[in-house]
């Protein structure tokens, strides 16, 4: 991504980078959780509420420790802000899954005013029986099987980008957005009732 | 003293209200990380403004909220709506503060801000003048994506925002044209926006 930069610094836009596209999976998620009312779906920004928490500290931790001279503090105090703000994100899109958690059904207006965006966002959990299991996302070309891009991977508690080396493993919760036609044919792949085209 | 405006009531459709305040959220992050990272200041102060816009839309649809509601179970119905609605606004007041990071002492360190410009695709405002050629044209017909490689995201017009605008939409003299894309294709679309290129390179 940044080779030529040197430590700390890559590390630091490492975790940038993540702590940005983490809060925006989330706000995806929570509005996909109130258009489609999935307990689910909500479940996971929570999940994800308490990740982000995790990528935060780690975040300033490795700001703090960069042995930044005095005269610099300034330019480490915005990233500081910056990650304040990337939280301050993920707990907006996690009161907006809270929405859904605690059983409201959500009201017409706000099924209608996310609709508007044609995109959905899903859950999805590979079984054993899939023909994903032991594949990279390179290979199964998810995208064009299923139009569905997957945003993020979940295998138990630890969440990771969805790198195309990436091999899967029975029993990993794939998230993934696209066109609503596009989520069954997903489900299908991951649950083992279709196969891959060879 | 701070003053702030005075925010009347209007009976406003609280669906609109929500579109609005959503989908200007949704610009302005994409906006203030664009304005943060490239160091814009005119950026940043686009979204500046649009954060008090969207203060005052969160106020009013917080009246017809209130008014909506005429027992308890609209009440129940409707208190997800005014949830939302706030979360909405607290993205915006986020966007607010990243990109007042474009404008303040305290900014993002010089190292980290190249680095991480170079994974986000670069925002552009361009300012259409009279002269450009862009000046009455439907934007489907201008085919920004396919020849320039950039996507016209949000116009203003004044004090109103046009966001993901469709390809009917035709384009005006003074619009400010937000577009996202590869860094040459914005230039490109600058120097068309104001004139200085009249017609599309190849």
């Amino acid at each position: 991504m940044t080779p030529q930069i040197q430590e700390p610094f890559a590390k630091i836009v490492k975790k940038l980078v993540e702590l940005k596209d983490t809060s925006e999976l989330m706000m995806d998620l929570a509005y996909s959780s109130l258009l489609l009312s999935s307990r689910e779906l909500a479940e996971e920004v929570e999940a994800l509420e308490e990740h982000m928490d995790n990528l935060h500290t780690e975040f300033e931790l490795l700001v703090l420790a960069s042995g930044f001279r005095p005269e610099d503090s300034k330019d480490f105090l915005g990233l500081i802000r910056l990650g304040v703000v990337t939280e301050n994100i993920a707990d907006a899109a996690a009161e907006i899954a809270g929405v859904v958690l605690r059983g409201l059904e959500p009201h017409p207006i706000l099924k209608d005013v996310i609709k508007e965006a044609e995109e959905t966002v899903t859950r999805v959990q590979v079984l054993k029986t899939s023909t994903l299991v032991g594949k990279s996302l390179r290979d199964v070309k998810l995208p064009e099987e299923t139009g569905m891009w997957v945003l993020a991977v979940r295998r138990g508690k630890k969440w990771m980008r969805p790198k195309p080396s990436l091999a899967l493993k029975a029993g990993d919760f794939l998230i993934a957005s696209g066109y609503a036609e596009g989520r069954e044919d997903l489900k299908k792949l991951a649950s083992g009732e279709s196969v891959l085209s060879e | 003293m701070v003053r702030l405006e005075k925010i009347e009531y209007k009976p406003m459709p609280v669906r609109d209200l929500l579109v609005e305040i959503k989908d200007l959220s949704e610009l302005m992050i994409d906006l203030a990380y664009s304005a943060a990272l490239f160091h814009s200041h005119e950026l940043a102060e686009e979204v500046l403004e649009l954060e008090t816009h969207v203060d005052t839309l969160a106020y009013i649809l917080k009246m017809n909220t209130m008014l909506a509601a005429r027992d308890a179970e609209d009440a129940e119905a409707l208190v997800g709506v005014s949830i939302v609605a706030s979360a909405a606004n607290k993205i915006s007041d986020a966007a607010a503060d990243i990109a007042a990071l474009a404008l303040r002492e305290v900014h993002i360190h010089p190292i980290v801000r190249d680095a991480f410009s170079k994974v986000e695709e670069q925002l552009v405002r361009a300012e259409v003048k009279s002269n450009s050629i862009l000046v009455g044209k439907k934007l489907g017909k201008l085919e920004l994506a396919a020849r320039i490689g950039v996507d016209v995201i949000a116009i203003r017009r004044k004090k109103k925002w046009i966001i993901n605008p469709e390809e009917n939409e035709v384009i005006s003299n003074e619009d400010i044209v937000f577009a996202r894309g590869a860094p040459q294709g914005i230039e490109e679309l600058q120097m068309i926006a104001e004139g200085a290129l009249q017609k599309f390179g190849d």
